[in-house]
């Protein structure tokens, strides 16, 4: 919501808001309908089962407890990551915690840990019989608590998306107006009353925009729930996708209910964002900040226990692994990277040639049609990767069975995953760009092509870029839809450490992991760098 | 057997240095430094390293590579399962051995890839020409659904028992279940032959490890369920309940290690898991019994079957006659430590043959029927 308020406010500053033509409205859609072909091939399975079959499937099997555990799964998920997220943007945002600089790096770098790699470590490090058991096992501690179900699940996705709640929170914080604390404490509000009464209510949207993003993440995320052995959507349909004796259409019916649930979370959100209407005030004044006296050093206890866990476990797992493969570390074949970087290039480039219709559609027109393409371009990112997956998989098979699982239907999978990623990043460039310089073009006789090219593509190429990489980046870290759509003899780095994972050779799955990291903390510098580019 | 078994344990540590000299003579041989010869293929010793053990054995009998006709073309190969790497080195091999020849493969859990294989053949969309899989219940899930094409006489007639061989996939690596124990805890006297005393007798109380969520433990458990029936099955998990079992999550990693470490005194696994655990540490107080004619004791099968839909039906079929040859099947019993399947082969030094063995009559298509056993395991309360 903020977003579109922002988009809004861009386009009333920007000037005039000529319609543009209906060409470029034409291939938005065409754009939009491709990449919703996903969905709408999941909808004409499912009714090919029937009503009655699926209804009937939903009692029999354990479709429903799938359900309350996702449930379960998402509420602690998403209370988790309200409880660290909240406190650590407050502690380094609003008062004189001591380093508050490198606590905020710090708290925003659990972001770059895939979580299934996050997962991965955990369960190494803490599970029976784990390094830590091991570590621990001279000291007499003969048991530790079981990392694995509910709350392994949960920890592991708390520690790695409680960032998203961290970022949104810093931003709300950091734009509202300090002088409305100011104007609460003259008043005779108490510290506590002031931030009740002021700040609670001006930073909700951004906490409910970062919980938000949890909590989807929570409902889409594959590798932990696999991992941790918590049975969820995602985890049951990657199952009975490819198990013996599953009911016919069971997959199917898990992917709609987890949709469902997806658009109950959706609305939820919306529904919220609407109910604010505080008042917006983009004053740059600071608060006073908050002195924390003695307080300081759990506040610091606090932050320093959270990047152990969230930045300490996984990396020291990993390097310890790196280490102690010896010759074992580097038994992977480089074509396997460069399998990766060939898929994540081009879905990149598709995902970048896409984007630009959509976005140049949204950006200069408020039509009800530009808003629809702009919406359905954004189904795939609601979508979990598994439910993608699965849905081209009958696609293929049903009606293009020379697609089925080759390299451009997986890239067309990433496509419709992150698509969304370079329409953000393309849109808001393009908002920036003055309409009157293509105008100017225009009557200086360009057509409206060669105006696009030589006039609006030189001042957008920098999100476009921006665009390309973050869809370059996530790809490269994509789990479900590569597994179950890679062609054979087709191994990227994903699905290598996710088989050799599978064998329990956590060596050779050193390097390559490290190299996800490694790429996961390109993606943040990427979108640290276009949010100051977009001011 | 009781005098063979006292011995198992050095002879064990012998096979064990083996394993891990012979995995780096492997790798050398693929980047081509290792071998001597001016063609670079892979010789006998590539396929089965050097070592005290291995220098002791004979050359193997069978079929040689060097008599079957050469591999040419392009084969995709579904891996169902692929024992921690050891499917895909010897698959690497082949390559090598034939400048005509590349295989391309996904490995994945041998059901799912039996459902998949399914699957693609119902829709026309097969993907591979072969599935190699480590055990044959997927490989007589697959057949029964008629996704895979008939083998030769030439590739069937390889296979020197019956019991390991159809018209539709042929074994090519036998594996037991067995009885790892750990020796500080129990001597080799009171280890039983029977799965029903261990499930019953106290001396095991407290003392069991196994891995109830493993595939290789449902096989075993679905040999169980056709030699003794649904309710015997019943029977017996309950009572292994009583004896309250450590669950692990694996029989290689977890199991058998737990056993070396002495967290348990002994545990049902696959056969070949205990002898990777020496291949760590050397000096594991571990060894390995096996039980008689009943479920703990049957002798299952890697195996390998050409699929309805293959680009190339006959590479696939001379391809599953090249894992019957000699030096294939000396591969597999001295690094993977499985049964051979052709006469010609022994079992590494330490291990019995199948013969040796007494394991129940059971017909391995039988295997598929898994289903059931995870039903039976949810209801005694094993499985979640």
């Amino acid at each position: 919501m903020a977003a579109s308020e922002r988009l809004a406010r861009l386009r009333d500053a920007v000037g005039g808001d000529d319609e543009p033509g209906l060409s470029l409205a034409v291939l938005a859609g065409a754009v939009a309908a491709f990449v919703s072909l996903p969905l709408v091939g999941l909808l004409v399975r499912a009714s090919n089962y029937g009503f009655g079959h699926l209804f009937g499937l939903l009692t029999q099997t354990g479709s429903l407890d799938v359900l309350a555990n996702s449930l379960v799964l998402v509420f602690w998920v998403t209370l988790g990551c309200v409880l660290i997220g909240v406190p650590l943007a407050v502690l380094t945002v609003q008062t004189d915690l001591p380093g508050r600089r490198f606590w905020t790096v710090v708290a925003a770098l659990p972001l770059v840990v895939p979580s299934y790699i996050g997962a991965f470590t955990f369960a190494s490090a803490f599970g029976p019989q784990g390094d830590l058991a091991d570590a621990l096992a001279p000291l007499g501690v003969e048991r530790i608590p079981a990392i694995y179900g509910l709350h392994g699940t949960a920890l592991v996705l708390i520690l790695f998306t409680y960032p998203y709640v961290f970022l949104t929170t810093r931003a709300a914080l950091l734009s509202f107006d300090g002088t409305l604390v100011e104007a609460a404490r003259t008043l005779n509000h108490s510290r506590w009353e002031a931030f009740k009464r002021v700040t609670v209510p001006q930073i909700l949207p951004g906490v409910t925009a970062g919980a938000l993003l949890a909590a989807l993440y929570a409902l889409s995320d594959f590798g932990t729930p696999s991992i941790m052995r918590y049975e969820v959507f995602t985890q049951q349909i990657y199952i009975a996708q490819r198990s013996l004796g599953v009911p016919e259409g069971y997959p199917a019916l898990l992917s709609l209910q987890l949709l469902a649930v997806v658009a109950v979370v959706l609305a939820l959100e919306s529904r919220i964002g609407e109910g604010d209407a505080s008042y917006v005030s983009r004053g740059s004044r600071q608060p006073g900040r908050i002195t924390l006296g003695v307080w300081k050093w759990p506040a610091m206890a606090f932050c320093a226990a959270v990047a152990v866990l969230s930045l300490g476990v996984p990396l020291g797992v990993l390097a310890w692994w790196f280490e102690q493969a010896g010759a074992a570390v580097f038994d992977f074949e480089p074509v396997v990277a460069w399998n990766s970087l060939k898929v994540a290039v081009a879905a990149a480039l598709v995902a970048s040639l896409l984007a630009l219709p959509v976005a140049g559609y949204a950006a200069r027109s408020s039509s009800l049609f530009s808003t629809l393409t702009d919406r359905l371009t954004y189904v795939g990112y609601a979508i979990p990767g598994v439910v993608v997956g699965l849905a081209l998989l009958y696609l293929s098979t049903e009606f293009t069975q020379s697609l089925y699982k080759t390299v451009p239907l997986l890239v067309f999978a990433y496509v419709v995953r992150f698509l969304p990623q370079a329409v953000g990043t393309v849109r808001s460039s393009v908002l920036q760009v003055d309409p009157k310089l293509t105008e100017a073009a225009r009557t200086l006789g360009r057509s409206p092509f060669g105006a696009f090219r030589k006039v609006t593509l030189p001042l957008i190429a920098p999100g476009v870029a921006a665009g390309a990489a973050l869809v370059f980046l996530t790809t490269m870290k994509e789990l479900p839809a590569t597994l179950m759509l890679s062609p054979i003899g087709f191994e990227t780095l994903v699905s290598y450490i996710w088989l050799v994972r599978g064998a329990g050779s956590y060596g050779a799955a050193a390097i390559p992991a490290l190299v996800l990291v490694g790429v996961s903390a390109l993606s943040m510098v990427v979108i640290l760098a276009q949010e100051r580019y977009n001011g | 057997m009781r005098e063979r078994q006292s011995q198992t344990r050095r002879r064990f540590l012998a096979a064990a240095g083996v394993a891990s000299t012979t995995a780096l003579a492997g790798c050398s041989g693929i980047l081509g430094s290792g071998g001597s010869d001016s063609d670079d293929r892979p010789t006998l010793a590539d396929f089965r390293g050097s070592g005290e053990i291995v220098s002791d054995r004979p050359v193997p009998g069978g079929t040689s590579i060097e008599d079957l006709p050469d591999l040419e073309g392009e084969l995709s190969i579904y891996l169902g399962g692929g024992e921690g790497g050891r499917y895909t080195t010897l698959i690497d091999l082949l390559d090598q051995y034939y400048d005509g020849f590349t295989a391309s493969t996904q490995t994945q859990p041998s059901s799912q890839l039996a459902n998949v294989i399914v699957d693609e053949y119902e829709s026309g969309t097969t993907q591979a020409d072969v599935f190699w899989s480590v055990d044959a219940g997927s490989l007589a899930y697959v057949a029964e659904n008629g996704a895979t094409l008939e083998l030769s006489s030439n590739a069937r007639s390889m296979v020197g028992d019956d019991r390991f061989v159809t018209d539709q996939w042929a074994g090519v690596a036998g594996r037991s279940r067995a009885v790892p124990y750990n020796t500080n805890q129990f001597s080799a006297d009171e280890i039983p032959t029977s799965v029903d005393e261990i499930a019953t007798a106290d001396r095991f109380t407290e003392s069991i490890g196994w891995a109830p969520t493993y595939g290789a433990f449902h096989g075993f458990v679905t040999a169980m369920r056709q030699l003794r029936g649904d309710d015997g099955t019943r029977e017996w998990l309950n009572n292994m309940l009583e004896q309250n079992p450590a669950r692990y999550g694996s029989e290689y990693a977890a199991v058998s290690q737990g056993i070396a470490n002495g967290e348990v005194g002994l545990g049902l696994t696959n056969h070949y898991y205990p002898i990777l655990v020496f291949a760590n540490s050397p000096d594991a107080p571990l060894d390995l019994a096996f039980t008689e004619n009943d479920a703990g004791a049957f002798v299952n099968t890697a195996g390998a079957s050409v699929l309805d839909g293959a680009s190339d039906a006959d590479l696939a079929d001379l391809f599953v006659r090249h894992l019957l040859s000699a030096e294939a099947q000396e591969f597999l019993a001295t690094r993977g430590f499985a049964f051979p399947m052709i006469d010609g082969v022994e079992p590494v030094g330490p291990l019995p043959t199948i013969e040796e063995l007494s394991p129940p009559e059971l017909d391995l298509q039988s295997l598929s029927d898994v289903q059931p056993t995870i039903e039976l395991l949810e209801d005694v309360g094993i499985l979640s």
